[in-house]
């Protein structure tokens, strides 16, 4: 068996406001990702692989909020956050707040397989890209045009409250499971429009945003970031399945519908568990996302 | 009758007795409090310490742990104490927090700090700062006035800024024997380079490398707190971020379970998400606090190479401190009566 399952983030577009084109554009994406990252695993890759490679798919796409097309911080910059995980070895990658990288996901592979760290931030981080020979890119070539808007109505309107997280615009993320067994998780993130320099979300924090522990589960998640850290949230749904002997989809309903729900956080999650078993919910209105596995199942949904 | 003359009697002074001692009851048997602390694990080989560095240790040790209780007796919050605590020993130059930092290679402290609220949960932190006096004042700031958890780098110390937090040079933090150990580090990491070319971002295994300092706190009122604070490794990349900032990794309270605070190789911590691991086996495997956290730093860690201790409280009082490293600074203290400093296996008591 094997399965992956991709995200474009949760809460992003209400279904009102969703063109017949944007929505054409936003499936099109999500299967190029999808088919990307399955070809991978038909041709017997890793599942490592795979998910990097609908991850970096949906970086370079401009719908999404991640690389290319991320939302943009308060002075109208994109800072980008990443994590990879391998559930074979336990072993990750994480970079946060980088400005210059084109695919943050290669740089957080980089991190895990050529450094001894698994998590790097801002000018640091950076400078380890160009140690490794990444050429880095000016900030302007993640800033659409779409997404300067977004931030110009962001901070014209009014803010309800300085201790409310605004709602996230939708995080990118893949977990899969290749014809060997092995779990894989990614996530990438331009983070919320019109964020505070240097805020970091729940995306490249393992355990919270990105999980993979073979034998158990493998988890990317999306959303309200900040209750996403404090219920260590994806760590929690392979917790729940692994101490608890929860199914993945109980693990995973508990979590958003219920912790997180108390906490007041809103967002959604995908998971694959060691059986190519995929679960992909939400607590928002909608959730960019698909699925497909060796078994014949493929799928592109948003609502 | 005659014979049950005394009864009423015995009767009465039973009573009394009951009487006094239940009236006596609150103050004789309060809702346990007590505070736990680290000042690091693996930071100094038995046999390289000295009769005067271990009782200036064992000084800076005692006067954090009495910082936080002397909050949790006056009735204070666990998260006051655990501030108390971790504040005292970032601005004591021999721990490897605030002042006194281990310095990453450019010879500069770059600072890192968590602090997590059991109730709620809410949590605060910070990663990367390099001008920040006390990083785990900062950290509350993140969480009491952002709608974050967790800032970076010089965004972190513009909200410092905003929040009327007075920045210090980077030359507080600098103190003669870091510097000396960064020397040390830059010359054996050179060695490894030229014996070993290919692996180029050694993680630096040498004094002072695990010295990060952290405190757990129980309150009158049931509350459980825990905080962290770290320098991170000597010749660390920069922008390297190891598990103390990372709710779940290094740092991790729930009033639903317990409170943790991790001190080790972080790496490590970070992929076995180990603070929320020990709470997640005592809440979901109904394991003891002792038993968590023997699972998590004697078996898991340890399985994977891990190398470090952490030292956790739960909600009844129960205090647990746990290394597989040589050992780690560490101090508990409650209500019950119990206080002690202990720095190695052998000498904990």
């Amino acid at each position: 068996m094997y399965a992956i399952a991709i995200h474009g983030g949760a809460g992003a577009v209400p279904r009102a406001k969703l063109s017949p084109e944007r929505e054409r554009a936003y499936r099109t994406g999500l299967e190029a990702a999808l088919d990307g990252g399955y070809a991978l695993l038909e041709r017997g890759g890793s599942s490592l692989d795979a998910v990097a490679t609908a991850v970096r798919l949906l970086e370079d796409h401009p719908s999404f909020n991640a690389g290319h097309g991320a939302a943009l911080t308060r002075d109208g910059a994109a800072e980008l956050d990443a994590a990879i995980m391998d559930g074979r070895q336990m072993r990750a990658g994480a970079v946060a707040s980088v400005r210059h990288v084109r695919n943050p996901i290669d740089l957080a592979r980089r991190v895990m397989e050529k450094s001894r760290h698994v998590l790097l931030v801002g000018a640091g981080a950076e400078e380890f890209a160009l140690e490794e020979h990444f050429i880095l890119v000016p900030n302007q070539y993640f800033r659409t045009a779409e997404r300067l808007g977004q931030l110009e109505s962001e901070q014209r309107g009014e803010r309800v409250s300085d201790l409310v997280p605004p709602v996230s615009q939708g995080t990118v993320g893949a977990v899969a499971l290749d014809a060997s067994g092995n779990l894989a998780a990614a996530t990438s993130t331009g983070g919320m429009t019109n964020k505070r320099p240097g805020r970091v979300g729940d995306s490249p924090i393992i355990g919270a945003g990105t999980y993979a522990k073979n034998g158990v589960c493998a988890v990317s998640a999306t959303g309200h970031g900040e209750y996403f850290i404090r219920a260590v949230a994806a760590h929690h749904v392979c917790s729940a399945v692994e101490y608890r002997g929860l199914t993945l989809a109980q693990a995973v309903h508990e979590l958003l519908h219920g912790i997180l729900r108390r906490l007041g956080g809103d967002g959604g999650l995908i998971a694959i568990d060691q059986a190519g078993g995929i679960v992909m919910d939400f607590s928002t209105e909608g959730m960019f996302r698909g699925a497909r596995d060796a078994a014949g199942r493929r799928e592109i949904a948003i609502y | 009758m005659s014979r049950r003359k005394p009864t009423p009697f015995a009767c009465v002074l039973l009573v009394l007795g009951a009487g006094s001692a239940a009236a006596a009851a609150p103050a004789a048997a309060p809702a346990p409090i007590a505070i736990v602390i680290h000042g690091g694990a693996g930071v100094i080989e038995p046999s390289k310490m000295t009769p005067e560095r271990e009782a200036s240790y064992r000084a800076g040790l005692s006067a954090a742990l009495d910082a936080g209780y002397e909050v949790l007796d006056r009735g204070g919050t666990s998260l006051d104490a655990v501030i108390a605590a971790v504040r005292r020993m970032e601005d004591d130059p021999q721990f490897n927090a605030g002042r006194g930092a281990v310095l990453n290679q450019d010879g500069d402290a770059e600072l890192d700090a968590a602090i997590m609220d059991g109730a709620g949960p809410r949590a605060g932190a910070v990663a990367g700062v390099r001008h920040v006096k006390n990083p785990i004042e900062l950290a509350r700031l993140v969480m009491d006035k952002s709608p974050h958890v967790l800032l970076v780098d010089d965004g972190a110390e513009d909200f410092a800024l905003e929040q009327g937090v007075v920045l210090v040079p980077r030359g507080y933090f600098r103190t003669a024997p870091r510097e000396h150990e960064l020397d040390e580090a830059r010359r054996a990491e050179a060695a490894r380079a030229k014996a070993q070319p290919t692996t180029r971002l050694g993680l630096t295994e040498g004094a002072g490398s695990m010295g990060t300092v952290g405190a757990v706190a129980l309150d009158r009122t049931g509350n459980l707190a825990a905080a962290t604070s770290t320098g991170g490794l000597t010749n660390k990349h920069r922008g390297r971020v190891g598990d103390t900032p990372l709710i779940g990794a290094g740092t991790y309270a729930n009033n639903e379970s317990c409170a943790v605070s991790g001190t080790g190789q972080g790496e490590y911590y970070i992929r076995q998400v180990v603070a929320y691991d020990v709470c997640a086996l005592v809440n979901y495997r109904r394991m003891t606090l002792a038993q968590a956290v023997h699972e998590v730093v004697q078996v898991k860690l340890r399985r994977s190479g891990g190398e470090g201790g952490v030292i956790a409280l739960d909600r009844g009082g129960n205090i647990a401190m746990d290394f597989n490293s040589v050992g780690m600074f560490r101090g508990a203290r409650d209500s019950r009566g119990r206080r002690e400093i202990a720095m190695y296996r052998e000498t904990g008591h």
